[in-house]
């Protein structure tokens, strides 16, 4: 029993039935309410570290442990996405056919809220990221800054403890990359969220109290 | 104030981002969904018709051929016939379905003149035709179609007959068909000496015997004493002589691959739909859909694809029938009255065709790898 919130033991995972190996055998601990960064170049395996830590996919071999639970066994992935992490992606992925408001919404569809309750929030955490007046904007219809906002209204759609961001910041501007990144910061403070973030930027890495380097697939020394 | 998402309402918009195709595919399922009303509607109209016309003349029993294609049965076996204790009456029998104009068909009966048949119809003008005369009855809807009356002359596959009277009878059937004697229709038929079926009326069951028992006795002493011949309810006659089974058989066969096309139409349309939609499946699954929600959504989405185009063919059928039943060259046989329970059926198909059209793709979808969906371009 360790007190961290999320852990990896060993952590590998490759691809190409065996051929590219992303993780070899990560390490690594993440106590609830902390702020990470993870770094690295292209193809180090950050992604696939934030992916596994997010119940997106799971490892070739080692665990992933939520709250000492190990992920996919003792706790069913799609009910830990679902209630325990929120995503945010660098491409935004909000769905086209949907208004903001309505993609706010999405998360809650898989968790039996009520539709008025659903509206209810959603309106609430777009007001928290200040796009009040753009809730029944397209996704088309919003600068690439509001769709993140509303990628990160949606993030917390159903309350989740954990935050993680791959590339938050990797399609905008400067101006709007602070914004974003003072917003993750924000709730992570306010809310006592934990937040892991993976970038390219030693701006944003060297701001996180805590800052890991992957290098080939492993956590560099 | 946000608005309300519902599953449906998701479902929906998914489905009206590609309206083009959407509304294609909804004609594929209204279509097959109108040919399987309209046709399976026809032809169990026809055999109703058919069992209103045996109810109305009091016709107990059908006789006819222990073969599956029951063509034909000598006529000298219906003295033989009348002579059991349960028979009443035998009436000889032979119909066809004939070209009276190039436009025109209708169904027409050869009875003997003193047939206890012709007593169920109600002759409006003329009189009854005369056994070995080329004189006939016309059904007032035929007569109307044909715009003739008593008096007048039909020509029928080269012989010239008299109209001497109009008739309506207890079914459509009647009121679109042509009577004429026996010996008549025999002759047009190349069916001398033939009959197509005798119908019989019984004798008042003895006191004591249900009528279902005394029909099973009376059969199974028909059949005792003519063997070769099948004794058969008229309930049982009206759906299984050879038009009607014809016209089951049409009806089916020709709406099941209409419906096998809708079906493939929604199929394709799912199908396209999740590929097309992968990366966005990916999201939902990384934002804790589970594969049952997904496949519910998409399921939903061909269900609904089903149902609406279930809808609009019940328009597309109905109207298709009041048309053909509008129409001189099949008014005689169609009847544009449709049964809440047919139409209950088409709607329970088409949604049917949308469940099964749609369980490949949802499958498909709710099994993609939620990092290999997000991936996806």
């Amino acid at each position: 029993m360790t007190n961290s919130q999320l852990e990896v033991r060993n952590l590998c995972k490759s691809f190409d039935e065996g051929r590219i190996e992303a993780l070899r055998g990560v390490d690594l601990s993440i106590t609830a309410g902390e702020y990470l960064a993870i770094t690295g170049a292209s193809g180090s395996g950050k992604s696939t570290l934030l992916q596994l830590l997010g119940g997106l996919d799971t490892p070739t071999s080692g665990e992933v442990y939520f709250e000492n639970a190990v992920l996919g066994t003792a706790i069913g992935l799609d009910a830990y996405r679902a209630h325990r992490v929120g995503f945010i992606f660098q491409a935004f992925y909000l769905l086209p056919t949907l208004r903001a408001d309505e993609n706010v919404q999405v998360p809650m569809l898989a968790v039996s809220e009520n539709a008025r309750n659903r509206a209810e929030r959603a309106q609430a955490l777009l007001c928290e990221v200040g796009l009040e007046h753009r809730l029944n904007q397209y996704p088309n219809e919003l600068s690439a800054g509001e769709r993140q906002r509303v990628a990160i209204a949606r993030a917390l759609a159903n309350n989740p403890s954990i935050l993680l961001a791959d590339e938050p910041t990797g399609n905008l501007d400067s101006v709007n990359s602070a914004r974003v990144m003072e917003m993750l910061v924000g709730i992570h403070q306010e809310r006592g969220m934990t937040l892991v973030v993976v970038t390219h930027e030693s701006e944003i890495a060297n701001a996180a109290p805590r800052h890991i380097r992957i290098r080939d697939g492993r956590i560099a020394p | 104030m946000a608005s309300q998402l519902s599953f449906a309402g998701f479902a929906w918009k998914n489905l009206w981002r590609r309206r083009l195709r959407t509304l294609l595919t909804l004609c594929g399922i209204a279509m097959a969904i109108g040919a399987f009303v309209a046709l399976v509607g026809f032809s169990r109209a026809f055999e109703h018709e058919w069992l209103r016309m045996y109810e109305s003349s009091g016709t107990d029993l059908a006789i006819v051929e222990k073969t599956f294609l029951n063509t034909s049965l000598e006529e000298s076996v219906g003295p033989k016939l009348s002579a059991l204790p349960v028979v009443a009456q035998a009436r000889p029998m032979v119909f066809n379905l004939i070209d009276l104009t190039p436009e025109i068909n209708a169904l027409v009966y050869g009875w003997q003149a003193d047939s206890y048949e012709l007593d169920s119809l109600t002759l409006t003008s003329g009189r009854r035709f005369r056994d070995g005369q080329p004189e006939i009855l016309l059904g007032d809807i035929l007569a109307g179609n044909l715009n003739k009356k008593a008096g007048d002359t039909l020509e029928i596959q080269g012989s010239t007959f008299t109209v001497v009277g109009i008739d309506h009878g207890g079914s459509a059937l009647e009121a679109g068909a042509v009577i004429m004697p026996l010996d008549q229709l025999q002759r047009l038929s190349s069916l001398e000496g033939k009959v197509t079926a005798f119908h019989v009326r019984l004798r008042p069951a003895p006191a004591g015997e249900a009528q279902d028992h005394y029909l099973k006795r009376a059969q199974a002493q028909i059949e005792a004493a003519l063997p070769g011949l099948h004794a058969i309810p008229a309930a049982e006659r009206a759906s299984n002589n050879q038009i009607v089974l014809l016209a089951h058989a049409a009806a089916w066969g020709t709406s099941s691959i209409a419906l096998l096309m809708g079906i493939l139409g929604i199929a394709n349309t799912m199908a396209m739909s999740v590929f097309e939609r992968t990366r966005e499946i990916g999201i939902l699954r990384a934002l804790g859909w589970k594969r049952g929600s997904v496949m519910l959504l998409i399921q939903t989405e061909a269900v609904v694809l089903g149902l609406a185009g279930g809808i609009l063919g019940l328009g597309v059928g109905w109207g298709t029938l009041r048309l053909l039943s509008a129409l001189p060259q099949t008014a005689s046989i169609v009847s544009a009255s449709v049964s809440p329970l047919h139409l209950l059926e088409a709607l329970g198909i088409a949604v049917l065709s949308g469940l099964v059209a749609g369980a490949i793709p949802a499958w498909r979808g709710a099994h993609l790898s939620p990092v290999e969906a997000l991936r996806h371009d």
